[in-house]
């Protein structure tokens, strides 16, 4: 018992009724068509997706010619026609069109020109969007109101290829951009907007960050310098609590600092990204419980200026120092407001050698920002050095997104955001996390994509390198690797256990760092170094 | 006449032998101590001695780490200071060792049996001091925090659903 579509053709309306109830039954027989367009099938109509062109063709036509005859005052509508079963949805536009009479000329003339227009959806490569349908290509008909602008061509999207073509837009239309193409950019930017609403999850929101960001570069429209501080502490906060990869920063660096103190009585840290302090109290708790009794903690924050000239970083010290009061550490905390790391040196933080501490330096995603500055990271290196510390904890993103060429720092950001975005759709759901935190993550994550795709210069700050190029970096600046023992393995492996998603996140060592990523795609890496020459 | 005295005698016999576990309350501490989480909360609804008893930090310490040899030195300043053990318990030890067994052992094995490692403990009391931090010193001014919401910090909200494992 095949649907035949002719059947709806020759039913009388006195059939009609009896038979939607028959044929209902006969497609619910049916083993589920896979080839059924699933948009369609939410609103109760099964469509094949082969013929989701012609269907396509045959509303916009069917649209036009209503609107053509609701002009001339006639309507066709409300005669008394024979209606046939709507489910049947080609069959039915069919007979409508077949109502209002013949058009002509749309038995689908293949246009053979091959001279691609700016506004050509054709240049997007590898036929995703014109596969061998010649049907796409179809010619306006003539419409008797003129003011009608040409109307686009109905494209056709299948929503479970929507995704590959998706990709495949973004690609091309910053490949346009790195050709200076705007127009074909701005066309495809917009595409891709028709194309991201069709999917849903991770795709949908990565794809309209991408979008967005590649709208700016193209229009020109950079993003306003950084927004509040405070805002965007709050947005990484959101962040901490949402994924595993901020506590996984914090829980392993501090390890290494804690290996790295030993059982010294004074220790000094300098956190070069303060924020909300979050990393410390772990810190000063394994402190206040290591054998022998806590050390004197002496904390020295540092960060950027505030737009309300608000103390921020002296609120966060009170509230570690209230902490420490709370667990019985002897603490001391020194704020340093600096709008770049560069502005640091070590004399301010009295460190010199007269001074018995332990010193340990803190950086969580802080020294990419340094490498739009010319000189800028080598300075703070050096800085660093004379800091004379025991050990330099630096935790960056493992992804190069700081290549010279826009396309491949595009593709790269591309596959990186997408994992983590996957990330927090896999775990997200089952942790709990609240819809705001999810958002604001989304948010935080949304401002580095626009920041890399279309700052450029002294603005582009998320200049993130993969850790191979740091390692050069910073053994070419004096500095030594040391190596994250097992304790800190054990403690991030256990960690990423305890979170519901963690059969995808991944701890790996690599060399002496440890990197955490999703399934295969390392994201972020934790390393630690000391002085070359030991004094 | 002799049944009726026999059995009044039964009974005076029976009301002498009768005990009140509540007289004996260092027995009855014991008996908590064995118990699992679950049995300590259905106990204190038994009376209002037995709700005081079970809200005893002491006791939480002791289902903490009974299975920890040797107990960690200290630590009980610590963790008085940040909440109590009780708080411990509930908000991070008992999701910590239960999702831990279930991804080692498949979930067969009960986990109250297990011992403790000296990393379970680590981490445990970091996501403590973490909990603490972010609720008692950033609650106040951290961003659109609910305050109906205050029961659980978001740092922690990871550990407080159930895992569909």
């Amino acid at each position: 018992m095949k649907r035949d579509r002719d059947l709806g053709k020759t039913e009388a309306v006195a059939d009609g009724g009896s038979a939607s109830p028959g044929k209902a039954m006969m497609w619910a027989a049916e083993p589920p068509d896979a080839g059924v367009d699933e948009l369609f099938a939410v609103l109760g109509y099964k469509v094949k997706s082969s013929d989701m062109a012609e269907v396509a063709e045959k509303l916009e036509q069917l649209e036009m010619a209503m609107v053509t005859k609701m002009e001339d005052g006639a309507s066709a509508l409300s005669n008394d026609t024979v209606h046939y079963n709507p489910s049947d949805l080609p069959g039915w536009v069919e007979s409508m069109l077949s109502e209002f009479g013949n058009f002509g000329g749309f038995s689908g003339e293949s246009s053979s020109n091959l001279i691609f227009p700016n506004d050509d959806l054709r240049a997007i490569p590898g036929g995703a969007i014109f596969s061998n349908n010649k049907q796409s290509d179809n010619k306006r008909m003539k419409s008797s109101s003129p003011s009608a602008a040409p109307p686009p061509r109905p494209v056709v999207v299948d929503s479970q290829e929507a995704g590959v073509r998706l990709v495949h837009t973004l690609m091309a239309c910053a490949e346009a951009v790195q050709q200076d193409n705007m127009k074909l950019a701005d066309a495809l930017v917009k595409h891709i907007g028709i194309l991201a609403v069709s999917q849903v999850g991770a795709m949908r929101k990565v794809a309209t960050y991408f979008a967005e960001a590649l709208a700016r570069k193209i229009y020109k429209i950079y993003p306003q310098d950084a927004l509040e501080t405070s805002y965007s502490d709050v947005l990484q906060m959101h962040f901490y609590e949402t994924a595993p990869y901020l506590k996984f920063a914090h829980f392993t660096a501090n390890q290494a600092i804690l290996e790295a103190f030993g059982g010294a009585n004074r220790v000094h840290v300098i956190d070069f990204s303060l924020k909300q302090g979050m990393q410390w109290p772990a810190l000063m708790q394994a402190l206040a419980l290591r054998p022998g009794g806590p050390p004197a903690f002496r904390l020295t924050g540092i960060g950027p200026p505030q737009a309300d000239n608000s103390d921020a970083l002296q609120q966060v010290g009170w509230k570690l120092a209230q902490f420490a009061e709370t667990i019985g550490v002897e603490f001391e905390f020194r704020g340093f407001v600096a709008s770049s790391l560069a502005h640091i040196d070590a004399k301010m933080l009295e460190t010199g050698p007269g001074n018995s501490e332990a010193v340990a330096v803190n950086s969580v995603f802080e020294l990419h920002c340094l490498l739009s500055m010319p000189g800028g990271i080598e300075k703070v290196l050096n800085s660093i050095k004379e800091m004379n510390p025991k050990i330099v904890t630096i935790v960056e993103q493992e992804a190069n997104h700081n290549g010279g060429v826009f396309l491949e720092r595009f593709n790269e950001a591309l596959h990186y955001y997408s994992t983590i975005f996957d990330s927090l759709e896999s775990s997200g759901v089952t942790q709990g996390n609240s819809t705001e935190n999810l958002v604001m993550t989304e948010v935080y994550l949304g401002r580095q994509i626009c920041n890399v795709v279309a700052c450029e210069g002294a603005e582009r700050v998320e200049r993130h390198e993969t850790l191979p190029q740091w390692r050069r970096r910073m053994s070419s600046a004096g500095f030594h690797p040391v190596h994250l023992g097992s304790n800190a393995f054990k403690q991030a492996s256990m960690l990423l256990a305890l979170f519901a998603g963690g059969d995808g996140y991944r701890v790996e060592e690599n060399d002496g760092c440890l990197m955490l990523g999703w399934q295969t795609r390392p994201l972020i890496a934790t390393s630690a170094w000391r002085l070359t020459a030991s004094e | 006449m002799v049944q009726l005295n026999e059995i009044v005698d039964n009974a005076k016999a029976e009301k002498r032998a009768k005990f009140c576990i509540n007289d004996h309350m260092d027995v009855l501490i014991e008996i908590l101590k064995r118990l699992d989480d679950r049995s300590i909360g259905v106990a204190a609804c038994v009376c209002r001695l037995w709700c005081a008893l079970t809200r005893n930090d002491a006791l939480w310490e002791h289902l903490c780490f009974r299975h920890l040899s040797p107990p960690p030195q200290g630590v009980r300043t610590v963790v008085v200071a940040l909440g109590g053990y009780r708080r411990l318990y509930t908000v991070c030890v008992k999701p910590v060792l239960s999702r831990l067994e279930k991804m080692r052992a498949g979930g067969a094995a009960e986990w109250e049996r297990r011992v403790w490692t000296r990393h379970e403990v680590e981490l445990s009391l970091s996501l403590f001091c973490v909990d603490y931090y972010e609720r008692v010193l950033l609650g106040g001014g951290g961003g659109g925090r609910v305050s109906g919401d205050a029961a659980a910090p978001s740092s922690l909200m990871f550990l407080c659903k159930a895992v569909n494992v």
